[in-house]
């Protein structure tokens, strides 16, 4: 089938077989490699995505379901001037990664959560936290990158208002 | 900006741009898929291909039968050869009978769907005991006792005759899988006379060598590179049947061919660790002296005698534990049974020596009527006796045992805590609790023989300096905790230093990360390199300058005369004489790492639900390199050993197949629901054994943590015989216990 992916902005026209699932669509077809598949039956969510602002698995989403929908990956996740996402930042600076292969899908998580209500509170972070799965950090580190992350994102968009 | 990132790592992985195996991108790559068994144990009757070979997408198929002079697996015995296709008898569940290369995932999956196998099942054997008694041989006229060892010296009759107290008790330590996030992958590509393995590995040179030597060519005409790896925990650091099948055909072919592993094959392929049946007896006087142990283990090691096999020795040499018992007896059997190998994980025999030890010091304490943190005073090896001597043959290095257990009892609050207990007890209303101790000493670095790595640095014509060495990041932050090393030595900017590892063609030599080696071994190695780096300098220096070396000093990076002020920095140094570079084969003796780790736990008993209400894990590793490097491992390494004591495990049915269909939903790794608050605290004993004085980290809470959540249960339900209490403690095993 004829679709056109629509991820981090940029437009992928593919020719898929109706069974290709999204995250290898994104990651064979679009290149886009930061997306990673940990157990292809959705429960570790090191491949989560968002699509049409919502975190999905991308192990169990066709990719013809998402023709012309916008698709964001961890690889569009810094600004345009390719200054780092809040979360970014936190996550280095909590040391919320180790190996780093679960990352990308705690970070999809944690923005489309935060493009949702920055103000995200204790319980809404842990909720997401328990949401994928880890072998390295042992999660409290990842926990705290979100909240912390979620606090900058506060202060730097007040700070934008304010300045406004 | 500097400080943007705080590990080097990080902005690739946190970024997309980090490059694992699966997402190396290479033209004509072939993909392999497995056909693999159903049953655990059978005669292979039929594998038919040719089906597979007609689908779309489909460039190949191949039984063990179309690939003659296939190599089996290496350091098997011949007798009981594991062939990397099963050629006439499956022995465990999921050993590939047949191989689909196609164009991609999709395609070879198609294929291997439209092989056709025929299996004539064979009853399984599954439990180490049920395997000895040779009632079903894995393989025909041989028994399935693979091997036998023991570790100290029987101990008398009389000594256990004329004891205060005698403690025996069973346990079970249950198999496991080490489950990183990204399962195994290799990708081959041969170009000309070269082959180029890509590989989330741990022992790259081992992999090198070992693939060269089945693939019959010169080992430099391999090539194996590690790129970024999920994970590893001891499961990525030998060659697998399948790999041998990918190299194979990708030198056959021509071709490129990678094998990605999915999580449903890695729980059923993929090595898993512990899986030790135990039985022990604990001797003590009335005061609470230890006077002998004995443990006795039975080790279920899987379907063919390989490395692994030796390694429960590993629990033998540590059965001594952290005390002064002055007799000490470990037997060993690894016994061949129908599931995929045991092979090291996380802890790798240290925790299978510290559960069934620290488990009976508890029940030991509750019959002598001793409080369990007095009983473990009485008996840790005080500070002056180090070096330490086994009666198991290990000589302990360094520690202070009781400065560890009673920081942890600090730490905890243990009294108050004892206090919260009495006050429970004294309220039908309330959910007992239970406080569980765990004392530990585990072995860092290696055995004899793999106690040496290949560590270099070099100063370039630029001011940049280039560290090399032969271990192989999982994780382990060695990109930027090895160059801050390596710059501190130096007295340099960290900036300036780079680390090179995980390449083959980079490195004279190797031999890689695994048994908490590579800050031990590596760490110090390099920490030597940059010395002899500056004693190399100087002496240049002192030719250039016509002093004796004598009168030359070094200091933040350069040589200068001891007299005067004239500094010449690495750069310029390097300029006027030539390329300056050290080469070291380094190599240090094991070291033992030590701590306490303390639990408290809630219980309902009705419920059989255990809620952990807290964790205390001290740990001592000597020098910490990075010392938020090693939290975060010992972060994660307690809720590992969280997920043994609760939750993880590998429960087999009657035909010996593991009841894991449903994958990750089966196979229960701990989430953050599960995390319970973690203290972690450390005590700082340096091993003389280096100048640099580290021990190795990161695998101490799959060691300590376990016993101690599960002797809080123990103490929370007030068992005497905790036997029934055998990990994980699910729901059910909890009720029953408390029944």
């Amino acid at each position: 089938m004829k679709i056109t992916l629509t991820v981090n902005d940029a437009a992928y026209p593919l020719d898929v077989e109706p069974r290709r699932v999204l995250a290898d669509a994104l990651r064979d077809d679009c290149g886009l490699t930061g997306t990673h598949l940990g157990c292809e039956q959705g429960v570790c969510g090191a491949c989560t995505v968002l699509v049409d602002g919502e975190a999905v698995r991308s192990c169990l989403m066709l990719a013809v379901q998402c023709d012309g929908v916008p698709i964001r990956t961890v690889e569009g996740l810094a600004g345009p001037g390719g200054e780092p996402h809040p979360l970014q930042r936190a996550f280095s600076a909590e040391r919320g990664l180790q190996c780093g292969f679960c990352t990308p899908g705690f970070l999809m998580l944690a923005a489309g959560a935060l493009d949702h209500d920055p103000r995200l509170g204790d319980e809404e972070v842990a909720d997401l936290v328990r949401s994928n799965l880890c072998r390295c950090t042992g999660y409290e580190p990842i926990r705290r990158a979100i909240t912390r992350a979620a606090r900058d994102h506060q202060n730097g968009q007040e700070g934008r208002h304010r300045s406004v | 900006m500097v400080d943007r990132w705080l590990r080097r790592e990080d902005e690739r992985l946190l970024t997309g741009a980090g490059r694992f195996v699966a997402d190396l991108r290479v033209d004509g790559r072939l993909d392999a898929v497995f056909v693999r068994s159903e049953v655990a144990h059978g005669v292979l009757r039929e594998v038919d291909c040719s089906a597979a070979r007609e689908t779309p997408g489909v460039a190949g198929a191949w039984s063990a039968a179309d690939l003659p002079g296939l190599p089996p697996m290496p350091g098997g015995e011949p007798a009981r050869e594991w062939p990397a296709l099963v050629e006439d008898r499956v022995r465990y569940p999921g050993e590939a009978l047949a191989v689909v290369l196609g164009d991609d995932r999709y395609h070879a999956e198609d294929g291997a769907a439209r092989v056709r196998t025929r299996i004539d099942p064979l009853p399984a054997v599954v439990t180490a005991r049920d395997a000895a008694a040779d009632s079903v041989a894995l393989f025909d006229g041989l028994s399935n006792v693979a091997l036998r060892g023991e570790a100290g010296s029987p101990i008398a009759g009389e000594v256990w005759e004329r004891a205060a107290v005698v403690v025996e008790s069973r346990y079970r330590q249950q198999l496991l899988m080490p489950s990183p996030m990204e399962c195994r992958t290799i990708l081959c590509v041969p170009e000309g006379d070269r082959l180029t393995v890509w590989s989330g590995h741990q022992a790259p040179h081992r992999l090198r060598s070992e693939l060269a030597a089945l693939l019959d060519r010169p080992e430099e005409s391999v090539r194996v590179v590690v790129p970024d790896t999920g994970g590893a925990f001891g499961s990525k650091s030998a060659v697998f049947p399948e790999f041998i099948v990918v190299a194979w055909l990708a030198v056959r072919l021509g071709r490129p061919v990678r094998w990605v592993e999915d999580r449903r094959e890695s729980l059923l392929v993929a090595t898993r660790g512990r899986g030790q049946d135990q039985h022990v007896r604990l001797a003590a006087d009335a005061d609470g002296r230890l006077l002998a142990y004995e443990l006795t283990v039975e080790a279920d090691v899987g379907a063919y005698p390989h490395l692994g096999v030796a390694f429960p020795m590993q629990t033998a040499w540590m059965a001594t534990g952290p005390y002064t018992t002055p007799l000490v007896h470990a037997t060993v059997r690894s016994v061949l049974t129908n599931t995929m190998i045991t092979y090291p994980y996380r802890g790798a025999g240290r925790p299978e020596a510290t559960s069934p030890l620290e488990r009976t010091m508890d029940v030991l304490a509750r019959r002598l009527d001793l409080d369990p943190a007095e009983l473990r005073r009485r008996n840790l090896i005080p500070p002056e006796l180090f070096p330490y001597r086994t009666p198991t043959g290990r000589t302990y290095d360094s520690g202070d045992h009781p400065a560890a257990l009673d920081l942890a009892l600090r730490t905890l609050g243990y009294d108050g805590w004892r206090a919260e207990q009495a006050r429970r007890r004294a309220d039908p209303a309330a959910l007992p609790v239970g406080i569980g101790l765990s004392c530990y000493v585990e072995r860092s670095g290696g055995e004899r023989g793999s106690l040496h790595d290949y560590v270099g640095v070099e100063a370039g014509e630029d001011g940049t300096v280039v560290a090399r060495c032969g271990a192989a990041s999982s994780g382990q932050s060695h990109s930027t905790v090895f160059p801050a090393l390596v710059a501190e030595t130096l007295g340099v900017e960290p900036a300036r230093v780079r680390l090179i590892e995980g390449d083959t063609d980079e490195l004279p030599g190797g031999v890689g990360s695994f048994g908490s080696r590579s800050a031990q071994i590596d760490g110090a190695g390099l920490q030597h390199a940059a010395g002899l780096l500056i004693e190399e300098a100087r002496e240049r220096a002192a030719r250039m300058w016509d002093l004796p070396v004598e009168e030359t000093a070094w200091s933040e990076g350069a040589v200068h005369p001891v007299r005067g002020t004239a500094a010449m920095g690495l750069s310029e140094l390097v300029k006027r004489t030539g390329p300056l570079r050290i080469d070291e084969r380094y190599e240090a003796d094991m070291a033992f790492p030590f701590g306490t780790h303390a639990a408290v736990v809630e219980v309902d008993p009705d419920l059989g639900t255990v809620r952990v209400l807290r964790l205390v894990a001290v740990d001592d590793c000597g020098r910490a390199l990075d010392p938020a490097v090693v939290r975060g491992q010992a972060f994660g390494s307690i809720v590992q050993g969280l997920g043994q004591a609760l939750y993880e495990g590998v429960p087999f049915g009657d035909d010996g197949v593991p009841l894991l269909a449903n994958g990750l939903l089966d196979y229960l790794l701990p989430t953050y629901a599960e995390i319970p608050p973690i203290d972690l605290r450390e005590t700082r004993t340096p091993t003389p054994r280096t100048p640099l004085g580290a021990k190795g980290a990161g695998e101490s809470g799959c060691i300590g943590t376990p016993p101690a959540i599960v002797n809080a249960v123990a103490d929370a339900l007030r068992l005497d015989h905790p036997e029934r209490l055998q990990m994980p403690l699910t729901p059910d095993v909890v009720w029953r216990a408390a029944a």
